[in-house]
C-alpha cells in the first residue's frame, strides 16, 4: 500500500469503518512507516479535538430573545389583546418614591432596591430615577380567542428568583418550582401559567413568588373573566380566604404575608369583591387596594 | 422536580396544537441550549447562534402543528436549525470569514510565560483553546454543508442515519460528502499541525512540548 493511498483512508480508519482486511493492510503500512503515523496522529487530534469541543453558554437572555422573535412575527400575537391585570403604577407617584401595587421601586443606581411589602422603602437618595421591577399578570388571547394567563417578571438589576407552585390540600408535599432563575436588567422572564392550570386542574392556581428572599402568594383563577358580584360564606384562614374570593370573583389577589396568618370570617351576599376583602379584612392587621382588576392584600 | 419534567414532547406539542401558549414556551425551553449549541458550531457568533436560534424557533412554531411525530423533535429542530443557517448565509454572503490566523497580541493584557510549576499547565491550557479555536475557524472555511456535516457529526456526535434525515439526504452521499469535509478540514489545518501535537520533522514522533508549540 502507498502513502497516499493510506492518508486518504485514515478518518475510515479512525472511524472503524474499514474492513478487517483493509484495516490489516492500513496497519501493516503505518508500522514501517513514520509518516503516516504522524498523519493517523493528526487525524485522530483532530477528531479528539472536536469531540471535545466545550460547550458555549448561551446568552443570558436567550430565552427571551426567541420568544421575542417568535411573538413578533406571528399573527397570534397580533390577535392577542393584552390585558394587564397588574399595571405599572402612576409615573408621578414612582417618581415621588412610592410603593405602588407591590412593585418594588429602585434608584437608578440599581443598589437600593426593595421589595415592595414588609420592607419600607429606602428614601431617595439625591434625584432618584426609580426603574419599576415587579412581578405582573396579564390574561392573553390564544389565536383561537382564549384568555390564557402568564406572569411576567421584571427587575431593574440582577437578582435571584424563583415561582413555585403549592397544590391545594397538600400542605406536606414541597411545592413544585415553576421557574427558577436570573432577572435581568431590562429583560421581561414570561411565565405562561397555562398548562400549570391543566394539569394541576385546579379552580385557581397557589403561586409563591420569591426574590431575594422575600415572598409573596399569588391566587391566580382559572377563570375569565372577573365576576362583578359573589355570595360567600366561610370561615378560614387568611390565605384560604383569599384564594377561595379568587375563585369566587375570578380575580387575581396578590397577598403578601407578614408574621402570623389570622383567621377571617365572611358572609355576604351578591357583594363586591371590594366589599368582600373589607370585611374580610377587618379586626386584621392587613389592608386592601385594588389596582384595576387586581387586587393586593398588604400590611397596614 | 420542575413542570417541565412532567409531560413528554408528544403531549406538549398535543397542548400547543390545542392552542396553549405554555406548552410552546416549555418546548423552547427543552431545547434552546442545543439548538443553540448547533447553532453557534454552525456561526462561531453569539449573536448570529441566537438569531439563528430564534429564526428556527419561530419557524417551528408555525410548523409545528403540521410535526406528525415520525421523526424526533430533537432531529427535526436540527434540520429546521440547519435549514435557517442555510437561508442566513445565502442572505448574508457579504459575511466575512476572519482569516486563518495566530491571534495577534493586540490585547491589552499581554500573554505572560508564568514561571511557576503550574506552568506546564497553563500552556497546556492555551494551547487547548488556541487549537479549538482553530478547529472552530477552520470549519468556518467549509463550504456550508460540510461544515453542517462535520458539526453534526463530530462535535454534537449524531449517527449517520440522523444527519441523513436532518439533511435529508441519503446516508451514502452523506458519508462521501462527510469524508470531503473532512479531508478539507484536514488541509486548513495543515499549518497547525504543532497545535495539534503533531511535528513535521520525521526524527521523533513524541509530541512536541507545548513551549515550543507557541
Amino acid at each position: 500500500m502507498r502513502c497516499e493511498q493510506v492518508k486518504s483512508l485514515l478518518n475510515d480508519y479512525c472511524e472503524g469503518s474499514l474492513s478487517e482486511a483493509m484495516r490489516e493492510r492500513v496497519e501493516a503500512h503505518l508500522r514501517g512507516c513514520a509518516a503516516c503515523q504522524r498523519e493517523l496522529q493528526f487525524v485522530q487530534a483532530i477528531w479528539r479535538g472536536l469531540r471535545t469541543m466545550p460547550e458555549v453558554a448561551p446568552p443570558a437572555d436567550l430565552h427571551a430573545r426567541i420568544m421575542t422573535h417568535v411573538r413578533a412575527n406571528t399573527r397570534a400575537r397580533e390577535a392577542q389583546g393584552r390585558i394587564a391585570l397588574w399595571r405599572w403604577a402612576g409615573a408621578a407617584a414612582v417618581a415621588a418614591g412610592l410603593f405602588i401595587m407591590g412593585f418594588f421601586a429602585a434608584q437608578s443606581d440599581g443598589v437600593q432596591a426593595a421589595f415592595g411589602f414588609g420592607a419600607k422603602p429606602n428614601p431617595p437618595v439625591q434625584t432618584p430615577q426609580p426603574v419599576q421591577a415587579g412581578v405582573f399578570l396579564e390574561y392573553r388571547a390564544t389565536a383561537d380567542g382564549v384568555r390564557v394567563p402568564v406572569l411576567e417578571a421584571r427587575m431593574n438589576r440582577e437578582a435571584t428568583a424563583e415561582l413555585r407552585y403549592a397544590p391545594e390540600g397538600d400542605a406536606k408535599t414541597e411545592p413544585i418550582v415553576v421557574w427558577s432563575g436570573r432577572l435581568l436588567p431590562g429583560k421581561t422572564v414570561e411565565i405562561p401559567l397555562q398548562t400549570l392550570l391543566h394539569t394541576s386542574g385546579e379552580r385557581v392556581l397557589t403561586l409563591r413568588w420569591t426574590l431575594e428572599g422575600q415572598s409573596r402568594v399569588l391566587y391566580v383563577p382559572a377563570g375569565y373573566p372577573p365576576a362583578k358580584l359573589a355570595s360567600l360564606r366561610l370561615q378560614a384562614k387568611l390565605g384560604d380566604a383569599l384564594r377561595q374570593l379568587a375563585s369566587a370573583y375570578q380575580t387575581p389577589i396578590e397577598w403578601a404575608p407578614n408574621g402570623a396568618e389570622p383567621l377571617v370570617v365572611l358572609d355576604v351576599q351578591d357583594a363586591t369583591l371590594e366589599d368582600a376583602l373589607q370585611k374580610l379584612l377587618i379586626g386584621s392587621n392587613y389592608t386592601v387596594k385594588r389596582h384595576g382588576d387586581f387586587w393586593r392584600v398588604v400590611s397596614r | 422536580m420542575s413542570i417541565y419534567d412532567y409531560s413528554s414532547d408528544e403531549v406538549l406539542i398535543e397542548r400547543f396544537k390545542e392552542g396553549d401558549e405554555f406548552a410552546f414556551d416549555l418546548l423552547v425551553r427543552r431545547y434552546e441550549q442545543k439548538v443553540y449549541q448547533l447553532a453557534y458550531r454552525l456561526t462561531n457568533n453569539p449573536d448570529d447562534a441566537a438569531d439563528v436560534a430564534a429564526e428556527a424557533f419561530l419557524r417551528m412554531y408555525n410548523s409545528l402543528k403540521r410535526f406528525r411525530g415520525d421523526a424526533q423533535l430533537s432531529t427535526w429542530l436540527y434540520r429546521v436549525v440547519s435549514n435557517v443557517f442555510f437561508d442566513f448565509r445565502k442572505r448574508e454572503a457579504r459575511h466575512q470569514h476572519l482569516p486563518l490566523e495566530m491571534p495577534t497580541d493586540d490585547d491589552d493584557e499581554p500573554y505572560e510565560l508564568p514561571i511557576e510549576d503550574e506552568s506546564v499547565d497553563i500552556m497546556g491550557h492555551a494551547l487547548q483553546q488556541e487549537q479549538k479555536r482553530v478547529l472552530m475557524e477552520a470549519i468556518q472555511q467549509l463550504p456550508e454543508y460540510q461544515r453542517v456535516m462535520v458539526v453534526l457529526f463530530h462535535i454534537e456526535e449524531r449517527p449517520y442515519e440522523e444527519i441523513a434525515q436532518i439533511l435529508g439526504l441519503p446516508l451514502g452521499t452523506i458519508k462521501s460528502r462527510l469524508n470531503r469535509a473532512r479531508n478539507a478540514l484536514r488541509q486548513l489545518l495543515e499549518p497547525y499541525r504543532e497545535l495539534f501535537g503533531v511535528e513535521e520533522s520525521p526524527t521523533t514522533g513524541v509530541p512536541q512540548e507545548a513551549s515550543d508549540a507557541l
